[in-house]
């Protein structure tokens, strides 16, 4: 109830905020592409004059004229000057909307998009765990284009229609003012059409989350990752019941809306085309027939005018919801544009030769979480030193390092750089300092070469296939028609290749030992592949990280025994900190977790001294 | 690649024809009743309209004539107000209502029919990229199309009764006339036609460029590329791309809106200018010439308009129908689709021997020949991907797959389930080959981990039971098998138990579980059902060490009495199987016992060794033995 509740509340954003996201909107427009918005008003007016020219006045003109026999030849010279006239300005806009109208629409969708990208990078990462912050966001980059065009597009027919009320009102008037209380007749109707609208929004509303569900099972039947798992099992009977119920649902949404929308609807268009439009022919016909006070010609003119006019309004009452409906969404934007990312840069000097980062009792905690990701942790890293830190899933590994790239800021502690709260560093520098690798690294759609040195810099291939080497990836690399410049996956490029998880992994790692950075994070670096690669690029990885402060995350405890110091994890806090031959001195939960993995290998031996 | 950019294809007549009548034949098949109302429906508000110009016109001469009656003209007015009003009626509550519903039913059938045709197809369609791309895509238009047929074609028929009779008209009014306008409206159809092919060619040539532009969204906003973004300069690397993309984006639309200027802009549009003027002139010119009186006229140019509206109405109607065609020769063909995996036989006996012999596979000939896999993406070396392997598995046998990346661990799992079928040599099961089986019922002998498991958003238990829960039957069952999996700990923090929805996405109560509690539920299936074989796909990947030696554990002491087949590259987990088979680059290259493969000091042995020597000698054994 209280959600229905915030839901309407959502829906009615005020008339104010109507016109000034509209604005904004408008203004995205003009700053970037201003001769589209020109062009633009421009077509509309020429268009609207020229059509009011053609189809109304010459027409009156032409009846008139020949009732009263004058100046026929005039006439003639009127209809053939506006031919041409219209003939070759439309020549000239057709030319504006078919050529260089695209250039001037990619210059302003890029411009909006662009701006989304970056601020995207900016805002903090806690935002993309933040599904309603997450939705705008996507919603956002998604439908900028279509919304804002068609904020332009209402601004544009709002301009259009008010042009041809104008124009016809006018001409009615001169003709004869009651003629102006049938025109009046369409706003009265016009509550209708906002019903319609309103229920047709009801409805599409209603079915948002059943169709979510139907675009599920179709993905669940169509997507190769569920391929196997459908085959497998009777889960596909259990998703077409849910498709079944699911289009019951949406049948009962539309019977319930459908029947509104239809009742007003049909006021409405009967107002409209019956009432107005044949009253005013009635009433036409009438003053010419039977007072024969109005010509033929204008007769004629009624019977067209009045039609434009009911039309007009009607559609003008179409705009106005149509700016409603951009305006909420450009809502969205403007909240995901003005949002101020709350990792901001401080402005201390970055230290020339990093040195030490101290973590000092800091814990943290997910927003909406209920217990603390991390508790009171103490833990330093210097510039040549390995650290290990192990620990089950879910121990808080991750979030640690999280923490130390600043990806978020603690809730309480702080992370120091050689004495200085990383907080007041500019983030961009302090995160310069680091290179790492993620559980979830990911590969981009460039050449080996970009996806090495994340830049646009020119770099020397040298230091490229030094780096590809070390990862033990140059030989398949080489192997490729264009070396380090393929093109990696097939997004862009046909003959674009496709490395296997392993081989990706691999050229992420080719990323830290490229960038000479004082410390170097790997988180589970060596999860996708398999033996022999993973013990090959421990050890080069050991080697060319030499002089480097590096933390490591695995769950082979086998890599923690390289380490200078092992730091296991367990719900959140460091409960055991030492070398490994400490640790297992130590006999604790450490000691136990390596043995059950050495037990593995070294057979029952192990386990039987234990 | 320029295969990829290919021309629209050319159908010829009877293809469009045939592919509309499919399309018309469907609707009436699962929606007889909104087809005929349709039609109906369709038919009345096209004859509406050109009743509107007749009505100008009776109206405009009754009006300007010398004997006009306003009677009569008032009459004109009436009849045409009632018939307005009783079918606007039928018109708003057809559209809103009866089609509302009537075509969500007909969703349902098209979408059902879909469902169970994509659920028969072989696996290896899945694995081609252009699958998605040529049929998904096409078969989901065809939704939308097929309605979009019957509504063209009553429009169309409609609109040709409607022109045929104000062709009538005009013809009694002025031949001439009527003569320049049916040229027009010829020349029209070919200008659209023209038009329309540009159209389809832009859009074929521009699908990649947006798709890029697709690509940079996704970088931005999944979660997956946020934190590569933060620590490095690939924002200023993606923003560069952006801007090239956008560049060729603007090329393409440059290159064929000059074309479609010539045609379109230049060509047709001044036609239809100098149409309209011209008309207008010669009609100008008849009345100073006093041939034509006023009402004539007015009501003359009434009915041009009218009739050049509803050219063009019929015009683009016409162009609609190849389309459309395209779209349902996609949809036909993928319903006439056969599966090559097929068998007849459905009463399998009790499970013997799992028997492979001289079984090779290649993923570039396995697919229906016009869907094959092109290029298996992750061996470029090596297309086989298995080379002819020979083993025999027997009920009760533990068995290890182990090799590296690569070496076919996973294909020979989904060639022992059927997924796909050798290319060369056989499986045979107790002796029989199994492509005498039935798929489904032969899978239903094997519960399958997959190192790619996917979980439904569902609840725990219907993804436990595959689908299947049945509530109270199944309850215990379900329980039982997630406490082997070892899911208790986890299962009792949740309020509403196997109930528990999983995702967000449909459910705001529902739970997302980690990786590693998302393969627990995942293992858990195989324990629910009672497969004589089980097969464990890399079964503690997304574990940590302690859950990955319990989870072993409990896998070993549940499955005691079923043949069981692990994969691994970690030999920790295999190393307690009956028989280990490594495979290297598709090859069967040793097997045996741990021991006795240790003894034999292969790549088995090099592999364990590399593995195992980083816990030697750090204190495992040094401390305590």
């Amino acid at each position: 109830m209280a959600k229905k509740e915030k839901k309407k509340k959502e829906k009615d954003i005020s008339t104010k905020r109507v016109a000034s996201n509209t604005l904004f909107a408008l203004n995205i427009v003009w700053e970037s592409a201003p001769l589209y918005v020109i062009m633009y008003f421009f077509s509309t007016v020429w268009w609207g004059i020229m059509g009011f020219l053609s189809e109304t006045y010459a027409l009156r003109l032409v009846v008139n004229t020949a009732q009263t026999a004058q100046g026929i030849d005039s006439v003639i010279r009127f209809v053939v000057i506006l031919g041409i006239v219209n003939i070759l300005g439309n020549a000239g806009l057709n030319y504006f909307w078919q050529v260089p109208s695209w250039r001037e629409t990619r210059k302003f969708t890029s411009h909006a998009e662009g701006m989304l990208f970056r601020k995207a990078a900016k805002v903090e990462l806690a935002c993309y765990e933040n599904p309603k912050f997450y939705d705008k966001y996507v919603k956002a980059m998604n439908e900028i284009h279509n919304r804002i065009m068609r904020t332009f597009e209402a601004t544009d027919g709002m301009l259009d229609k008010i042009i041809s009320l104008t124009a016809n009102s006018l001409l009615l008037f001169v003709i004869d003012p009651w003629l102006l209380v049938f025109a009046m007749l369409p706003m009265v109707f016009g509550i209708f059409k906002r019903k319609e609208v309103k229920a047709l929004y009801d409805q599409e509303d209603a079915k948002k989350p059943v169709v979510r569900r139907v675009e599920y099972v179709r993905r669940t039947f169509y997507l190769g990752e569920y391929a196997k798992e459908m085959r497998v099992g009777s889960m596909w009977r259990l998703l077409l019941r849910d498709l079944v119920t699911c289009y019951e649902q949406i049948r009962d949404i539309i019977k319930k809306h459908g029947g509104r929308r239809a009742l007003f609807g049909y006021i409405q268009q009967v107002g409209l085309e019956v009432f107005t439009i044949l009253g005013a022919t009635l009433y036409a016909v009438w003053r010419t027939m039977v007072t024969k006070d109005m010509l033929v010609g204008d007769c004629l003119v009624v019977l067209g005018s009045i039609g434009s006019i009911s039309r007009s309004i009607n559609n003008v009452i179409q705009n106005l919801a149509d700016f409603r409906e951009q305006a909420h969404f450009i809502n969205d934007v403007r909240y995901f544009l003005d949002y101020e990312p709350a990792i901001a840069d401080g402005d201390r000097e970055m230290p020339a030769e990093p040195d030490t980062i101290e973590v000092r009792d800091l814990s943290f905690r997910y927003e909406g979480a209920e217990q603390d990701a991390l508790k009171h942790i103490n833990m330093s890293l210097h510039k040549g030193e390995r650290i290990a830190l192990v620990g089950a899933n879910g121990s808080g590994k991750t979030t640690l390092v999280k923490m130390l790239l600043r990806l978020y800021d603690p809730s309480d502690g702080s992370v120091s750089l050689d004495g200085t709260d990383v907080r007041d560093l500019p983030v961009a520098d302090y995160r310069g300092a680091f290179s790492s690798v993620f559980q979830d690294f990911k590969i981009l759609s460039a050449t080996v070469r970009q996806n090495v040195t994340l830049s646009t810099e020119k770099a020397e291939d040298e230091a490229i296939i030094t780096a590809l080497k070390e990862a033990g990836i140059y030989d398949k690399i080489a192997g490729f028609e264009k070396g380090i410049d393929t093109v990696l996956t097939r997004e862009f490029d046909d003959k674009g290749e496709n490395l296997s998880v392993g081989e990706a992994q691999k050229v992420s790692l080719a990323r830290v030992f490229y960038r000479n950075t004082p410390f170097v994070i790997l988180d589970e670096p060596s999860s996708a592949l398999d033996p022999i690669a993973e013990y090959t690029m421990f050890e080069n990885m050991m080697r060319a990280t030499e002089g480097r402060g590096v933390i490591f995350i695995s769950h082979r405890l086998s890599s923690a025994v390289l380490a200078d110091r092992v730091l296991l994890m367990e719900n959140g806090e460091i409960t055991e900190s030492g070398t490994h031959a400490e640790l297992m001195e130590k006999n604790g939960t450490y000691a136990a977790m390596f043995r059950r993995q050495a037990e593995n290998y070294l057979g029952s031996e192990v386990s039987g001294n234990e | 690649m320029s295969k990829k950019v290919r021309k629209r294809p050319r159908q010829s007549f009877s293809t469009v024809v045939s592919n509309n009548w499919f399309a018309l034949k469907k609707v009436a098949h699962y929606t007889p009743g909104l087809f005929v109302l349709m039609f109906v429906e369709i038919l009345l508000i096209e004859l509406l309209a050109a009743a509107g110009a007749y009505f100008n016109y009776f109206l405009l001469n009754e009006v300007s004539a010398a004997d006009g009656s306003f009677v009569r003209a008032a009459i004109i007015i009436g009849v045409m107000s009632v018939t307005m009003l009783a079918l606007y009626g039928l018109d708003k509550w057809f559209w809103f209502v009866f089609n509302g519903v009537m075509s969500e039913k007909l969703h349902l059938k098209m979408h059902e029919e879909l469902f169970r045709k994509a659920q028969q197809l072989d696996l290896a369609c899945f694995d081609d990229p252009e699958f998605y791309n040529d049929f998904v895509w096409a078969m989901d238009e065809s939704r939308t199309r097929a309605l979009q047929v019957v509504q063209d074609t009553a429009t169309f028929i409609g609109k040709l009764a409607g022109c045929t009779s104000l062709f009538g008209l005009m013809l009694s009014i002025d031949p001439l006339i009527a003569v320049v306008l049916l040229v027009s409206s010829v020349v029209s159809i070919v200008c659209e036609s023209m038009a329309n092919r540009l159209h389809y060619n832009r859009e074929k040539e521009i699908r990649p460029l947006w798709r890029v532009n697709g690509y940079i969204n996704r970088v931005f906003h999944l979660g997956d590329y946020a934190k590569e973004i933060r620590i490095s300069d690939a924002e200023e690397m993606v923003m560069e791309q952006y801007a090239d993309n956008n560049v060729k984006i603007i090329d393409c639309q440059f290159k064929y809106g000059r074309k479609y200027y010539l045609l379109y802009g230049l060509g047709f549009g001044m036609m239809e200018l100098l149409t309209f003027y011209g008309t207008l002139l010669y009609m100008i010119f008849k009345l100073k010439a006093g041939v034509l009186e006023i009402g004539g006229f007015a009501a003359a140019i009434q009915v041009i308009w009218n009739i050049r509206w509803h050219l063009l109405g019929l015009v683009r109607r016409i162009i609609n129908f190849p389309n459309h065609s395209l779209y349902i020769e996609k949809w036909r063909e993928f319903l006439h689709f056969e599966p090559t995996v097929t068998g007849e036989n459905t009463d399998l006996p009790p499970f013997e021997s799992l028997e492979l012999r001289n079984v090779s596979f290649s993923y570039e000939f396995s697919a229906h020949p016009k869907y094959r896999f092109r290029e298996d993406p992750s061996s470029n070396e090596c297309r086989e991907a298995l080379r002819n392997v020979n083993l025999t598995i027997r009920a009760g046998d533990k068995v290890a797959i182990v090799g590296y990346n690569g070496a076919g661990k996973t294909t020979l799992i989904k060639l022992m389930m059927r997924l796909y079928d050798p290319t060369e040599g056989v499986i045979l099961y107790n002796g029989v080959d199994i492509r005498e089986y039935d798929p489904a019922a032969y899978r239903k002998q094997i519960g399958t981990v997959f190192q790619d498991y996917r979980l439904f958003a569902t609840s725990i238990a219907h993804n436990v039971m595959n689908g299947a829960y049945d509530g109270n039957a199944h309850r215990d069952t379900v329980l039982s098998a997630l406490d082997k999996s070892d899911f208790t700990a986890k299962l009792e923090t949740l309020p509403e138990g196997v109930d528990t929805h999983l995702t967000r996405e449909f459910r705001e109560d529902g739970t997302n579980l980690s990786g590693g509690e998302a393969q627990k539920v995942a293992i858990a299936r195989v324990f629910a059902a009672d497969h004589p074989i089980v097969i464990m796909d890399e079964p503690s990947s997304a574990l940590d060490p302690m859950a990955e030696y319990q989870l072993n554990q409990s896998i070993l002491h549940h499955t005691q009495d079923k043949t069981v087949v692990f994969i691994s590259h970690r030999l920790s987990t295999t190393r307690i199987a009956d028989t280990i088979y490594m495979f290297d680059r598709g090859q069967l290259v040793e097997q045996g016992s741990h021991e006795a493969l240790l003894a034999q000091d292969g790549k088995y042995a090099e592999m364990f060794r590399l593995q195992s020597e980083k816990y030697e000698g750090s204190g495992a054994d040094g401390d305590c033995g």
